[in-house]
């Protein structure tokens, strides 16, 4: 005995009591299952050969308005006709046309039809129009009772006599006809079989429920098996930024690898950002186009000894005790308190060695947003991440810089080689930029780099040499999840985030 | 940082290399200058070569960056010495510029055969040194004149706005120096530099007339110079003296080295009884101290190798002592203030790749932020409750911070030179940039449940800062069921595993429905707010379901968490 799933053998029943034959809606009424459920039992009925599914072409057929008027008074010439005939055989075309009632814009209509069909003669110079014999009803004529009887009729059901004219009326533009493709669910010789036999109805069940489970009912139905191939919905986890995520292992790599977080505020007086670093005051990178200023208020303080800000003061201007010229200016304590937004995370580092807490030998780092006035395309943007530090012992030297720089190529980068190249920063020298190469993603710039001018140094107080660096950490970023423009970073895209991978 | 476009072919001519256009090769090269080729322009047969130091004006141009490159290839090494002819020239400067721009240098370099492409470097170098050493054309800005049109001595004075009319460069018609600043296209972008004073600086010939309006326009009649200008004068003036005779030096040095023969020109203030002659290229002296070199540079260089060095790097080292290495440095090194400056040169010339990497080991131990631990915390408490993190910008605009959330504005910190108008600001909450990342996102699939970990700044008038920043948390559910309790059980979730108690305190908030809007609070201190979004800011938003949300001081957090514990 052939063994069906409960939808299959409702979809089946169904068949059967609708005598083999029926289209899906049908199938639904009296199976009560869903479209979806009947498609798919019917789809595995045929893979077991119990039914077929046919497409089937439907052509609907419903009169329009000037059908329906012809259905109720007559084709227009079969009128005519029939006044003919009244007025004896023959009668001029007026009187004819008044006997008929015809409807001024049927007259032509009429005749030409009359004479196409051979019912009438014109002797249009007498004027004279002629009944030739009494025509039976066409089938044009029966059709047009057929289909004013029902609402719609499908062409395929018609007898194939009556087929013949719905071309005929369509032509006459009486009739609108649409076509539909329907399908059609077919009991097979087999499947009438199985019916008559009477197949064994499992009960199967699609959903496990807590009932089936507790009460051991499970035991008694079959659980129906799925197609397990079938596409699912998607889901969306809960994750972490990539970028983030990113971040997260750089800051774990530097912290295993020694390294202090340092922190601060996004607003930051100039005095950090650019004159303890020994940038003139007059810098470009000081100007508009290259540094955002706070709007209100515009000046903070500088909470340091009157020394060390004495200290830089003629540092810039001779250059003090640094054996430096300096950069030869007047300085201005005004200019050095105007607030900006931080340029670079480099304020931090000059700020942990004017703390308290600075220890020797240190090494520190930070990541932080930083702020340029700059157009935000494929490779700039005005709000960005910067990663760097300080490393402070005696003795240091640009051995051990490069040191630090290649530890960083191994350890952040995964670098198989690297290449160090003159670099410049108005607070470091000598300065080294790094560029890292891994087999796959070629070479990339990945750091800047260089220990600490002594104009910056000993203002502050510092007598151990200092390496700074920092870490083009967005490059990096964008060569490991594979996107070209360092916009993709700030994305407003949620689909990419949730498609990007997490490894 | 400058970039300068030079004649590829004149590039190889003038270094006596023929490097086939090797990227690789190039930048090889230009290494030693801190530069880097970044494209060829097939079309005008040049290369652009970027120059990451910004204190090196000298090699701005492609007959400095060559003169630096050539001794760094051992191709011409040691001191280059330029020789000035004698006094050609006078210029009488006005006591009225003193607050205007007091400072004038000048030069005359005469048998010189120019090309339209040596003519066009000139041109460039000039740009960039105006636009970058001269703080565009603020600090200094250069002048060159075809020499046999003009009668000298020269008169560098003032004149009122209307006095004086010339055909400025470019130009047919005579304008006076008012029409200059209205019309003409340089006088529009550099007459702020001289408009708010009474008088302009004029620089005048013998027979007055007008080489040039500084720092705006030359003269179209004697301030062109063409292929046929045999004999030129070169005029710098400015704010600083030393930049102005820096500049003037630069200038003068690479027409010498196009072939031409410098003179030079006495400047009398008589107003400060001085009379200065330019140009100078005087020598500088430094000594360089052999331990201090190796000290730094973790080496051990004898003096003579450290000499070879300085003189792959175009200074001269004419005595050698054991320990000391006295350095002649030449006149176009402006950038050398200090020895270490000298030190990177002999690193430079040495090959950093020459130099053993040391990794040291250091008895120091890593942290991170004390904030840090929580933060993480929170970050996984969020992806566990299905929250998905978002990255933002902390630059905003008060428009979506208030306005377009419903509310009123508030002080905040705001930007006064802001690049694009709708990044004006620092957010100071956090909530407005989720609910913008929603407003980007309204075709993708619901529900969208959305969370950021970021820092928000306060106005805060005690700091040195006047600011402070916050970490912050805020969440937002996205969808066609999202209601004030699914925000609400999620926050609890979110509490309870911190292992907080909390309470509620309704609150009327403008972003938020009134009557679903509550405060959070933590042990008496309010931390946060959560509700459902206000139809009337989801409008404005163009959002189409339901919102919910919630943001938590964090920080505020941490606190009382440390105080328990």
């Amino acid at each position: 005995m052939v063994e069906l799933r409960e939808h299959e053998h409702r979809t089946l029943s169904a068949m059967g009591r609708l005598i083999g034959e029926a289209n899906v809606e049908r199938l639904m009424k009296e199976s009560g299952l869903s479209d979806a459920a009947v498609m798919r039992a019917a789809i595995t009925l045929q893979e077991k050969g119990l039914v077929r599914i046919h497409e089937r072409k439907e052509t609907v057929l419903k009169l329009n308005a000037e059908g329906k008027l012809h259905a109720r008074k007559g084709l227009p010439e079969r009128r005519l006709i029939n006044a003919l005939e009244n007025l004896g055989e023959e009668a001029s075309r007026k009187s004819a046309f008044e006997k008929a009632g015809l409807e001024k814009q049927f007259i032509p209509i009429a005749l030409g039809w009359a004479q196409k069909k051979k019912w009438t003669t014109l002797d249009s110079k007498a004027d004279v129009l002629q009944a030739v014999m009494k025509p039976e009803v066409g089938i044009d004529e029966r059709l047009l009772q057929v289909l004013n009887e029902k609402e719609k009729v499908m062409a395929e059901e018609l007898d194939p006599e009556l087929q013949g004219a719905v071309q005929v009326l369509k032509g006459r533009k009486l009739l609108d006809v649409e076509g539909k493709t329907r399908r059609v669910i077919e009991l097979t010789p087999a499947g009438r079989e199985t019916l008559e036999e009477g197949a064994s109805e499992a009960p199967e069940v699609t959903q496990l429920t807590q009932e089936l489970i507790v009460g051991g009912k499970w035991k008694k139905v079959k659980l129906q098996r799925y197609n397990v191939e079938a596409p699912v919905a998607e889901t969306w986890p809960g994750k972490k930024h990539p970028y983030m995520q990113f971040l997260e292992e750089v800051r774990d790599k530097l912290v295993t690898l020694g390294f202090k977080e340092m922190v601060g505020t996004a607003v930051e007086t100039s005095f950090f950002n650019f004159d303890a670093l020994y940038t003139p005051q007059d810098h470009p990178a000081r100007e508009a186009s290259g540094i955002y200023f706070v709007k209100s208020p515009k000046e903070g303080s500088i909470d340091v000894p009157k020394k060390i800000l004495d200290n830089v003061r003629q540092t810039h201007e001779n250059g003090w005790k640094t054996g430096s010229t300096g950069w030869k200016y007047k300085y201005s304590t005004k200019e050095a308190k105007r607030l900006i937004l931080r340029g670079h995370g480099t304020c931090l580092s000059a700020r942990t060695l004017l703390s308290k807490d600075l220890q020797v030998p240190g090494r520190y780092f930070s990541i932080v947003r930083c702020y340029r006035p700059e157009i935000v395309d494929k490779t700039h943007l005005t709000e960005f991440n910067q990663v760097e530090g300080i490393i402070i012992d005696k003795d240091l030297t640009l051995r051990d810089l490069l040191g630090v720089l290649g530890k960083f190529a191994t350890e952040i980068a995964g670098a198989d080689k690297v290449k160090f190249r003159p670099d410049y920063f108005p607070f470091t020298e000598p300065s080294v930029e790094l560029a890292a190469y891994r087999k796959g993603y070629g070479w990339i710039e990945f750091g800047g780099s260089g220990i600490f001018r002594p104009e910056v140094t000993m203002p502050l107080g510092i007598k151990e040499p200092v390496i700074a660096w920092g870490l083009g950490i967005d490059r990096l970023f964008m060569m490991r999840a594979r996107i070209e423009e360092i916009r993709c970073i700030f994305t407003q895209d949620l689909d990419w985030v949730r498609r990007k991978a997490v490894v | 940082m400058p970039t300068i476009d030079i004649d590829y072919a004149e590039f190889e001519r003038l270094l006596g290399m023929e490097l086939h256009k090797d990227l690789d090769k190039i930048n090889d090269i230009l290494a030693f200058v801190k530069g880097e080729a970044k494209l060829f322009d097939e079309k005008e047969g040049t290369m652009s070569v970027e120059i990451k130091d910004t204190n090196r004006p000298d090699i701005w141009n492609i007959e400095g960056l060559v003169r630096a490159l050539r001794g760094f290839l051992g191709i011409e090494e040691g001191l280059k010495e330029y020789a000035v002819g004698k006094q050609s020239a006078e210029v009488h400067v006005d006591q009225r510029l003193e607050n205007i721009r007091p400072y004038i240098g000048c030069s005359i370099v005469k048998n010189l055969r120019l090309t339209d492409s040596i003519i066009r470097g000139f041109m460039h170098m000039q740009d960039k040194l105006d636009q970058t050493y001269g703080r565009n054309r603020r600090r200094t800005s250069i002048g060159l004149y075809n020499l046999d049109l003009i009668k000298l001595p020269l008169q560098y004075t003032v004149t009122k706005p209307s006095e004086v009319s010339f055909v400025p460069l470019g130009f047919t018609e005579k304008m006076s120096l008012k029409e200059i600043l209205a019309y003409h296209p340089k006088g529009l972008e550099y007459g702020h530099i001289v408009r708010k004073h009474e008088v302009y600086p004029i620089l005048l010939d013998a027979e007055n007339k007008p080489l040039s309006f500084p720092p705006v326009i030359n003269s179209n009649d004697l301030g062109r110079v063409t292929e046929d200008t045999r004999n030129i004068l070169v005029e710098v003036t400015g704010t600083m003296d030393e930049a102005v005779l820096n500049t003037l030096k630069i200038v003068t040095l690479s027409l010498i080295d196009r072939g031409g023969e410098a003179y030079a020109a006495k400047i009398h203030y008589p107003h400060r009884r001085l009379d200065v002659m330019t140009p100078s290229f005087d020598t500088g002296q430094m000594d360089l101290n052999v331990d201090y070199t190796n000290r730094v540079l973790g080496v051990q260089l004898k003096a003579k190798q450290i000499a070879q060095m300085l003189r792959k790097a175009g200074h001269g080292t004419e005595e050698i002592e054991r320990n000391r290495v006295h350095v002649q440095i030449p006149c176009y090194r402006i950038d050398v203030m200090h020895p270490i400056d000298l030190v990177e040169d002999v690193a430079i010339a040495y090959d950093y790749n020459n130099i053993k990497p040391l990794w040291r080991e250091m008895p120091t131990t890593g942290r991170v932020r004390p904030e840090q631990g929580m933060i993480d915390v929170a970050r996984e408490l969020m992806i566990g409750l299905g929250f998905q993190e978002v990255l933002t910008y902390t630059l905003t605009n008060p428009e979506n911070l208030f306005k377009k959330m419903n509310r009123k504005k508030e002080r905040i910190v705001e930007i006064s030179n802001p690049k694009v108008m709708t990044l004006t600001c620092l957010r100071n909450w956090l909530l407005p940039s989720l609910i913008e990342f929603v407003s980007n996102n309204l075709h993708v699939e619901c529900p969208q449940k959305l969370f950021e970990l970021g820092k928000v700044t306060l106005l805060d008038e005690k700091r040195e800062t006047r600011t402070r920043d916050e970490d912050r948390l805020a969440a937002i559910i996205y969808d066609a069921n999202a209601s004030f309790t699914e925000a609400k059980s999620t926050l609890e979730a979110f509490m309870a595993n911190l292992g907080l108690e909390w309470q509620i305190r309704e609150t009327e908030h403008p972003s938020f429905i009134n009557g679903r809007a509550c405060k959070t609070i933590v042990k008496g201190a309010e931390v946060g707010i959560l509700g459902e979004i206000n139809p009337k800011v989801l409008e404005t938003w163009k959002l189409e379901n339901p919102t919910a949300a919630f943001e938590l001081d964090i920080e505020k957090i941490i606190k009382i968490k440390q105080k328990e514990q």
